[in-house]
């Protein structure tokens, strides 16, 4: 991708962004009390005041895009995957791998959780010692749990099943 | 209270084991963690800071500046080793480190690394304990519309240098103040993007945030590439750095500390400008010009004293005016604030004695990081065979635990990958994180400072512009923005 493609959907991205806090989201998600006389003290001001900047910079980013004079590619940037759509994949099962730590931390608890994204994650990035994988997987879990819940004193959540003293 | 009174109160604080355990351990941590490439200091610091909080204050800070500086130094390691710098700042170390390596001379090369880091870190904890004080008294003259100035200042210097392009640093800066709107309006308690959830009336949880943002991409860099960490390391070699060598390069780490305290000094510009303004300078009054970017020895030198000029130069506006200086000192801010502390210059007047424990602390720590660097150059091999992707479940693990211990509450944790994924497309579209961490920091003072000038005012603007202090500011913001832009236009339309 060259800086003039990359401006130029920045600054598209940015002014709809704008555009949608402007005449959507700030009046739909601020509130400010009936009684604010100035507009300058409502709570509003500042969220308008800085959807408008961002509005600014997205149209100076279209503008800049408009009149850069190269369209080289970035130096460091690589034109295709050697994987093909591989990564896209790894991508999705980490998003998939966080959206089901989060459902699973009150349920089985943080200790066992964590374990499992743990051992997901060390065989999505395709590691080389899988069974130091499994070993660290369970070690540092229970090293965290020990330390945040018995030095640190943090109510580490236990989950339904399983409780660790 | 006098100097003496001061010092005492501070020797008091940090006049035992425990404080001195402390910011040895940090050191170390800061070290292994910038020898690993992909672990920078920024992440090292970020992940060290919820283990703090069942500490003291002072125990706290200096276990993070401890980590803080041992970063900045371990990252000259793989920059000269394996020619990939654990942090941003090292990567001028590179240029005649990694050829010094490639002869057998990376002992030599490392040693020279560690005596120049030292020698300006001493020189940057000096600058501190000399400005600080004297810039804090100063700023107690500061009013709201003083404050609005100075951030906004800080700010626009931010967004315009962290990064390649002053408008994505602006695009940056613009989205951390947006997200700092959330939560309940700081005066009159109205919803501001709430969505009716009591999670977010007190706003987002910083330290989600940032180790979403600094952290998590890391992790999903991983998933995209797992492979992109593998190099091939070099031997130490026999040829050690001599007495002779540290002398003949003298000058240039003293050049190189002076500079990386002025810059460092200066909010937003960091470790990295200043190591490779360093290292020119250096080059440009070199007797051995030709042999610069070839393995001279003078040039790791300088890019190392610059970069390491910076550490104790950042904490002036942070303890001074309460604004962190680079990402590292907005997360020291954050710890600064979770123990209860408001660095600023009330912060000399009602915590002097924390200041003061701070400052020997420092002075202490340059020693230290002599002790701990001489170990890590020789241990480092060991370092570099931390396979990486074990490493980095674990440094999502230690995320999880980390972001929960701050408030005992899953929803942080939430937010925390959530601004991962952000963190992660804002680095493929070369958006630079920090101008949006300051800004997330920095934007609820804006606001506030902004909101009581205008009630002070009547909400009359120009009290914004009412005396020196402002125009002053002002100046300086004019004058940032107008050199940036031109920067700006002389790299999109080529001189011809």
């Amino acid at each position: 991708m060259s800086q003039k493609s990359l401006h130029l959907r920045l600054g598209i991205v940015a002014s709809l962004f704008a555009l949608f806090l402007v005449l959507y989201a700030i009046p739909s998600f601020v509130f400010a009390p009936s009684n604010v006389g100035n507009i300058i003290l409502s709570p509003k001001f500042w969220p308008f005041v800085l959807a408008g900047l961002t509005g600014i910079v997205g149209l100076s980013l279209i503008f800049n895009a408009m009149t850069a004079a190269s369209d080289a590619p970035f130096e460091d940037e690589e034109d295709v995957h050697p994987e093909g759509s591989a990564p896209w994949m790894r991508l999705g099962a980490l998003a998939v791998i966080m959206m089901i730590t989060m459902v699973a931390l009150p349920r089985l608890g943080m200790v066992w959780t964590t374990m499992l994204a743990f051992a997901a994650c060390a065989f999505l990035f395709r590691t080389r010692h899988p069974k130091a994988a499994l070993v660290c997987a369970v070690v540092v879990p229970l090293l965290l749990y020990a330390f945040f819940a018995h030095v640190a004193g943090v109510a580490v959540p236990q989950g339904d099943f399983v409780r660790l003293p | 209270m006098s100097l003496m009174d001061s010092l005492a109160a501070g020797l008091s604080l940090v006049g035992n084991v425990e404080a001195f355990l402390m910011l040895f351990i940090g050191l170390v941590v800061g070290v292994v963690a910038g020898a690993i490439p992909g672990l920078s200091a920024t992440m090292a610091v970020a992940l060290t800071l919820p283990f703090t909080f069942a500490m003291t204050p002072i125990n706290a800070i200096l276990l993070l500046l401890g980590v803080y500086k041992g970063g900045i130094f371990g990252g000259s390691i793989p920059a000269i080793l394996i020619k990939t710098p654990g942090t941003p700042a090292s990567s001028a170390t590179i240029l005649d480190g990694h050829p010094m390596a490639e002869r057998g001379e990376a002992g030599r090369a490392l040693g020279m690394a560690l005596y120049a880091s030292c020698t300006a870190d001493a020189v940057s904890n000096l600058a501190l304990i000399l400005f600080a004080g004297w810039l804090a008294s100063f700023a107690l003259n500061f009013g709201p519309p003083e404050f609005f100035a100075l951030i906004l200042f800080s700010l626009t210097i931010i967004a315009g240098v962290s990064g390649e392009s002053l408008l994505r640093g602006a695009l940056s800066a613009l989205a951390g103040l947006l997200l700092a709107t959330i939560g309940l309006d700081l005066v009159y308690g109205t919803n501001r993007f709430t969505f009716g959830d009591p999670n977010m009336m007190g706003g987002l949880n910083f330290i989600a945030v940032l180790i979403g943002l600094f952290a998590i991409p890391e992790i999903i860099a991983m998933a995209w590439n797992p492979v992109a960490h593998l190099g091939r390391t070099r031997a130490l070699g026999k040829s050690r750095c001599t007495f002779a060598d540290y002398a003949k390069s003298f000058k240039s780490i003293i050049r190189g500390s002076l500079i990386g305290v002025f810059l460092g000094s200066i909010p937003g510009i960091g470790a990295a400008p200043s190591a490779f303004l360093s290292y020119s300078e250096a080059r440009r009054t070199s007797k051995n010009k030709a042999n610069f970017g070839k393995g001279e020895i003078e040039g790791v030198a300088a890019s190392e004293a610059g970069n390491n000029g910076v550490a104790g130069a950042t904490l002036i506006p942070l303890l001074a005016l309460g604004v962190p200086g680079d990402v590292i000192t907005a997360i020291i801010i954050g710890a600064f604030m979770v123990h209860g502390l408001q660095p600023g210059p009330m912060m000399f007047i009602l915590n002097v004695d924390i200041i003061y424990g701070l400052f020997i602390g420092l002075i202490v720590s340059s020693v230290f990081l002599l002790v701990v660097g001489s170990v890590a150059i020789r241990g480092f091999r060991f370092v570099a065979d931390v396979p990486k992707r074990i490493l980095m479940p674990g440094v999502l693990v230690l995320c999880i635990y980390g972001v929960f211990a701050v408030n005992n509450n899953i929803f942080d944790v939430g937010v925390m990958f959530v601004m991962g994924w952000v963190g992660y497309i804002m680095m493929r579209n070369r958006i630079p994180a920090a101008p949006f961490l300051i800004a997330f920091i920095l934007g609820p003072l804006l606001e506030d400072n902004f909101r009581q000038s205008m009630l002070m005012s009547g909400s009359d603007p120009s009290i914004l512009f009412r005396g020196p202090i402002t125009w002053f500011f002002w100046a300086l913001t004019a004058i940032t923005v107008f050199a940036i832009t031109r920067s700006t236009l002389r790299k999109t339309v080529p001189l011809s």
